[in-house]
């Protein structure tokens, strides 16, 4: 009996210690693997479809084009419209959120610390689907029977068509974006206010530095990583901002609202032309990977 | 002398705190009031959704919408859908991305395979969804597996994954080694080490990396918008959706539906927001 088991656990013994040996590469590969086949494919795939023209007939062949879609974004003014859009988006945006989720948070770590339930109050935001936060803003700004026009009548201010006018679409997608990720990144200061080591703020009291001072000097280095991240995540999602234009403007009026996500979508479903909207895809590909890996580099986020 | 400037900086303190209470009770107003907006708008009838002025409490409080978008139209399938999806893709990525973000935290590789790995798998996360949606629908296309779970739960986790083995990598970074080293000291295998006293700890960081990616899974529109147009395969964002329809909007069902929809998540961060935040603090801060 006892003999057996020691032989079993010698031939398990092999494979167990082929697998010990090669644990460092057994417990990568699953997720290397997956990654692999869920982007390499669809890169290369996309970079072949972005060369030919792609009729919306599914029976005729593609036709080779080489370089003639990227050729065409040089002269789409639809696309730099687009491209023009996206970059006040992604600025304005996370700029305004990043300002108020770190106030936010410095007000909240310094005066009510204790009250946790608040801080998953102000999250709720974020955890509400996308869609349905569209959806309501849309009815906030219905410009005859909306919400907010009700609140600017009473205040004695002028209604506005908000998100339905030129001059004020864009600011309206701005204002429901950071209505909802404000939260995000407020979530992530919180969290790097808290892993604060508390002697180098005993140092700067004992040397009568101002706090405005204790600010500059300590909190914004320690939180230095934590901003960098928090940035990083939130640009990379304006950038890809669909949901809320989709349903409160549908990029309009006047294309003012119109963000590349939208502008891809149009082109690959509306235009039926996915061989194009992949040479804008690998465009915005292109300068969202180049953008973070400058900025990776820069806030030495990989060692 | 001392005394009046003491309690002069102690008026100032009040004052600092008041105006702090104050900004915070700003903020938390304009947070809830849309959330309310669309719990309040859930339980009009439609004439007094348009109501002007508007109703700011329902008058006629009635749940017909919650009946239309549950008991008539199949919110509840769409809801399932969501749910088993979004649960597909968390176990998926949560499992390989701790086990990768484990390796990449505690081996050595030949020729700085973790730096070049790390980034790489970082990078992935940086395809928006609209890049990869025509090679994704090609490719579903081709295998016939438009209108399936199996097919969302397989483009979640291209950008699930990177995230989850990010937060834990630098989770497992944070947890001393020694714990690990003494328990294979005591005879355990290296894969025991890491599963009976890494993965206990992490707790906190599973957690976290857990509820973002179930957030992510379960409110994801435009994917699901393109390889999905079955009910029987479609997600509550889709449904939600579904109901602006060229001639109406169905504001009160969607804004029943909408307002549920968030109703588990929130809960679920109610308990584990302990977790949340500490997860958070270990895990993304120190990349």
């Amino acid at each position: 009996m006892k003999s057996s088991s020691a032989a079993s656990l010698e031939t398990g013994g092999r494979f167990e210690r082929w697998a010990e040996r090669r644990l460092r590469y057994l417990m990568l590969a699953p997720a290397v693997l997956i990654l692999l086949a869920l982007t390499i494919f669809p890169s290369l795939y996309m970079f072949y479809a972005a060369v030919h023209r792609i009729s919306p007939n599914p029976d005729l062949p593609w036709q080779f084009v080489g370089a003639a879609n990227f050729a065409r974004l040089l002269s789409d003014g639809q696309f730099q419209v687009a491209l023009r859009n996206t970059a006040i988006f992604t600025t304005v945006a996370v700029s305004v959120e990043f300002l108020l989720g770190l106030g936010l948070a410095l007000l909240l770590d310094k005066y009510i610390r204790r009250l946790t339930f608040l801080k998953t109050v102000l999250m709720v935001p974020m955890m509400l689907p996308p869609i349905a936060v569209a959806i309501t803003w849309k009815l906030i700004y219905e410009p005859q029977f909306g919400v907010l026009n009700e609140i600017m009548y009473r205040l004695g201010l002028p209604t506005q068509a908000w998100a339905g006018d030129v001059d004020l679409a864009m600011f309206s997608i701005i204002v429901a974006d950071v209505w909802q990720w404000t939260p995000f990144i407020f979530l992530l200061m919180l969290a790097g206010l808290a892993s604060l080591p508390v002697e180098p703020y005993e140092a700067a009291e004992l040397d009568g530095a101002s706090s405005w001072r204790q600010f500059w000097d300590l909190t914004i280095p320690f939180l230095k990583p934590v901003i960098a991240i928090a940035l990083l995540l939130r640009v990379m999602d304006a950038l890809r901002l669909f949901d809320l234009v989709f349903i409160l403007t549908g990029g309009g009026p006047a294309d003012r609202t119109k963000v590349l996500s939208l502008y891809i979508y149009q082109v690959a479903y509306r235009f039926a032309d996915p061989g194009y909207a992949a040479a804008i895809s690998l465009f915005v590909l292109f300068v969202t990977v180049v953008l973070s890996t400058w900025f990776m580099k820069r806030m030495r986020l990989v060692e | 002398m001392a005394m009046i400037f003491k309690t002069r900086s102690r008026s100032r303190e009040t004052l600092l705190r008041l105006a702090a209470y104050g900004t915070i009770l700003v903020a938390l107003v304009l947070t809830l009031f849309p959330v309310y907006w669309i719990a309040a708008n859930s339980f009009k009838f439609d004439i007094d959704i348009f109501a002007v002025p508007p109703e700011w409490v329902p008058r006629n409080p009635t749940l017909k919408h919650y009946d239309q978008a549950f008991i008539e139209r199949p919110f509840l399938r769409y809801a399932l859908n969501s749910f088993l999806v979004a649960v597909g893709t968390t176990a998926i990525a949560v499992i390989f991305g701790t086990m990768a973000g484990y390796a990449l935290a505690r081996f050595t590789y030949p020729r700085q395979w973790r730096k070049h790995v790390s980034f790489w798998i970082l990078s992935t996360r940086m395809m928006p969804p609209i890049v990869s949606i025509i090679p994704l629908y090609l490719f579903f296309n081709y295998f016939d597996m438009l209108n399936t779970k199996a097919a969302l739960i397989i483009a979640y986790t291209a950008f699930n994954l990177p995230f989850a083995t990010w937060m834990m990598k630098s989770y497992f970074q944070d947890l001393p080694v020694e714990l690990e080293e003494a328990a294979i000291v005591d005879g355990d295998t290296r894969w025991g080490a890491f599963l009976h006293v890494a993965l206990p700890l992490a707790r906190p960081g599973l957690a976290a990396t857990a509820i973002f990616c179930l957030i992510i899974s379960w409110n994801e529109f435009l994917l699901a918008l393109v390889i999905t147009l079955t009910e029987q395969s479609q997600t509550l964002p889709i449904g939600i959706a579904g109901r602006v329809t060229q001639y109406t909007t169905y504001w009160g069902e969607i804004s029943a539906a909408g307002f549920m929809a968030c109703v588990p998540i929130v809960i679920f961060a109610f308990i584990v927001q302990k977790h949340l935040v500490r997860g958070l603090s270990l895990g993304a801060v120190k990349g």
